[in-house]
């Protein structure tokens, strides 16, 4: 698939990203923009106004097929071969003792979902990503805002919040 | 606690400090690397003479079957537990200490779950006689495993802690990797590339990949507290006077995080020397693990007391039986160096001068270590030792195999921890910004 250019536009303060972040939002000429940085500030978060991360249903969904999994799995050997204690006629399933193993398949395949759920919307591993600068692993903070000029309106805007670079990206 | 601390370096100082490790390293990581292989190829020679010969090079002999082996092995479980106590809720509770110290912990969990795993094995002798039962699968007469016995429960309880901590520790390390694999060049930057997935830190990644670090951590949370109780259960469930009490959960879970801090204490102090991050890692830091380790060993040493109390109350003269053993008879010398060094020693650590003085807290977190060791070997075979025969009555002594075993694992985890703190990173770089100086320009 082609990847397209446009402007990429480096911050070297936080709080300069997140206000260019609030002037881009809602606007159609900033279509498509991606955000860097290098690390998880709740600023960014609350500028990006995303919405509840959609992980979270994968982390349900696998947690409650481990508990299911987990009480499945013993009320199954259970009737499959009775073990008879004390007494008691086949088919009185002693519930209380898989409460173990439906906890721990709970916590089992809600976290190898959580993951699952982390990969997909991440949209990784793809080791062929485009890494438009290796600073934003380290300390710098940048937007990248596709087929647009260098010497656009969208680029003036930017570069007034205290850009440190700005620089285009062409298409490849 | 850590927004007290006064930073010398900003978050542009992060990568180039905590990479170091990447580049030619201090002569005493060779030393220390090659002392863990001859303690590997000790437990090797030792586990090829088990296979050859069987289980009788080790020192277990009716009635005590479960001897050094399984000390071992809960022993390296219950380090494992700080890894994931310090990643998941010191990360709910918002400690912020624990981002400095989280990786190392984590490693660290995940390296002694591995080495744990390894006994229940290595204590059966020909495993693959053994072991069958251990995967959810029937046999050849369509037999399943028995899921209400705990040793079943273990099984999953184990493989679930080691498959969660690893999927923590290395998602949190995802982020890193990429910082590394920006660095890099050549051969090495398509190797951390792999390894980093591609990851790119947009912020709509971020957004997804911190709603689900923080869901794994809700997850890891009961998790933490539920692996060292089924690892009690495997004791209290049985009928064993000294083993079959109701403390016994509680009490591990606490001895567990006990010695996986003071471990996290005797294995960060040496590595922040050997690759220079005293400036990130920095004595506030430690004197937090200190003081966790503190409230544990005060918990242990309330737990061992009320054991006690209640050994003596119940009435119960086979449970008092045991105690007295403990105590004044033949394993008084396992019993007093345990007391004195989970709950004596530790006392000073009730002054700051103290639990800020690095070779003082060092020396006293490897007791607790030894102490940890020595409270397993005192629960499993003082208990299992004088049975309800008195003709089968004895003295347990670890054989010389056991003790190669034993050191064996040290050497094994050892070998494993140092790959990691060469290859990658140490600190965790992304969460260590955090809770560093946000970047903000003049004007605010």
């Amino acid at each position: 698939m082609k990847r397209p250019g446009g402007i990429l536009v480096i911050y070297k303060y936080l709080d300069q990203l997140t206000d260019a972040m609030v002037a881009m939002r809602g606007r159609s000429d900033f279509k498509d923009n991606e955000v860097f940085s290098p690390t998880s500030y709740h600023e960014i978060e609350e500028a990006l106004d995303a919405g509840p991360s959609q992980v979270r249903w994968f982390t349900l969904a696998g947690a409650l097929t481990g508990t299911l999994t987990g009480f499945g799995l013993g009320l199954w050997v259970d009737y499959d071969w009775p073990q008879v204690v004390g007494g008691k006629l086949p088919g009185l399933y002693s519930v209380p003792a898989y409460v173990i193993l439906g906890f721990e398949l709970t916590i089992l395949f809600g976290g190898l979902m959580t993951i699952l759920g982390m990969l997909v919307m991440c949209r990784i591993p793809n080791p062929k990503q485009r890494i438009l600068d290796v600073r934003f692993t380290d300390d710098k903070f940048g937007i990248f805002v596709p087929n647009v000029a260098i010497d656009g309106e969208q680029a003036r805007l930017l570069q007034q919040f205290g850009a440190e670079e700005i620089r285009q990206i062409e298409s490849e | 606690m850590s927004d007290e601390v006064k930073w010398n370096r900003t978050i542009s100082d992060v990568n180039d400090g905590i990479l170091a490790n990447l580049g030619k390293p201090h002569p005493s990581y060779y030393l220390a690397w090659g002392m863990a292989i001859i303690f590997v190829i000790i437990g090797a020679y030792n586990w090829g003479q088990e296979l050859a010969l069987g289980v009788g090079i080790t020192g277990k002999t009716s009635p005590v079957y479960w001897g050094v082996l399984i000390t071992d092995f809960v022993f390296w479980v219950g380090i494992g537990h700080a890894g994931t106590l310090i990643s998941a809720i010191l990360f709910l509770f918002r400690a912020k200490w624990r981002n400095t110290v989280n990786r190392s912990a984590e490693a660290m969990t995940v390296f002694a779950v591995i080495t744990a795993g390894l006994f229940p094995l290595i204590h059966m002798g020909r495993f693959w006689f053994g072991a069958y039962w251990i995967p959810p699968l029937p046999n050849t007469n369509n037999l399943w495993a028995n899921y209400r016995s705990p040793l079943a429960w273990d099984v999953f309880a184990i493989s679930t802690y080691l498959t969660v901590s690893l999927l923590f520790w290395y998602m949190g390390m995802v982020p890193d990797l990429a910082s590394i694999r920006d660095r890099m060049k050549g051969l090495r930057r398509g190797i951390y590339g792999v390894l980093s997935f591609g990851w790119r830190g947009t912020a709509k990644q971020w957004h997804h990949y911190e709603a689900g670090y923080g869901f794994l951590a809700a997850l890891a949370t009961p998790l933490v507290l539920s692996v060292h109780s089924i690892v009690s259960w495997d004791f209290a469930m049985s009928l064993q006077p000294g083993w079959h009490t109701t403390i016994f959960p509680p009490y591990f879970v606490a001895g567990a995080i006990l010695s996986g801090c003071a471990m996290v204490y005797t294995l960060l102090v040496p590595v922040r020397t050997m690759f220079r991050m005293e400036e990130f890692i920095r004595p506030e830091h430690l004197e937090a693990c200190i003081k966790l380790t503190l409230l544990t060993s005060s918990i242990v040493f309330y737990a061992y007391a009320i054991e006690f109390f209640v050994a003596w109350y119940s009435g119960n003269t086979y449970e008092w039986a045991v105690f007295e053993k403990r105590a004044i008879g033949g394993y008084a010398f396992y019993f007093w160096v345990m007391v004195f060094c989970n709950c004596i020693f530790p006392l000073i650590w009730w002054s700051k001068r103290m639990r800020n003085n690095v070779a003082v807290s060092m020396f006293v977190s490897v007791l607790v270590n030894v102490g940890m060791w020595f409270e397993r070997y005192n629960i499993i075979v003082s208990s299992l030792v004088e049975d309800f025969l008195p003709g089968s009555w004895g003295h347990f002594q670890p054989s010389l195999g056991d003790i190669g075993l034993s050191i064996g694992s040290f050497g094994w985890f050892m070998f494993w921890f140092l790959i990691f703190c060469r290859y990658f990173p140490i600190v965790s770089m992304s969460e260590l910004k955090l809770i560093m100086p946000k970047p903000l320009s003049k004007k605010h």
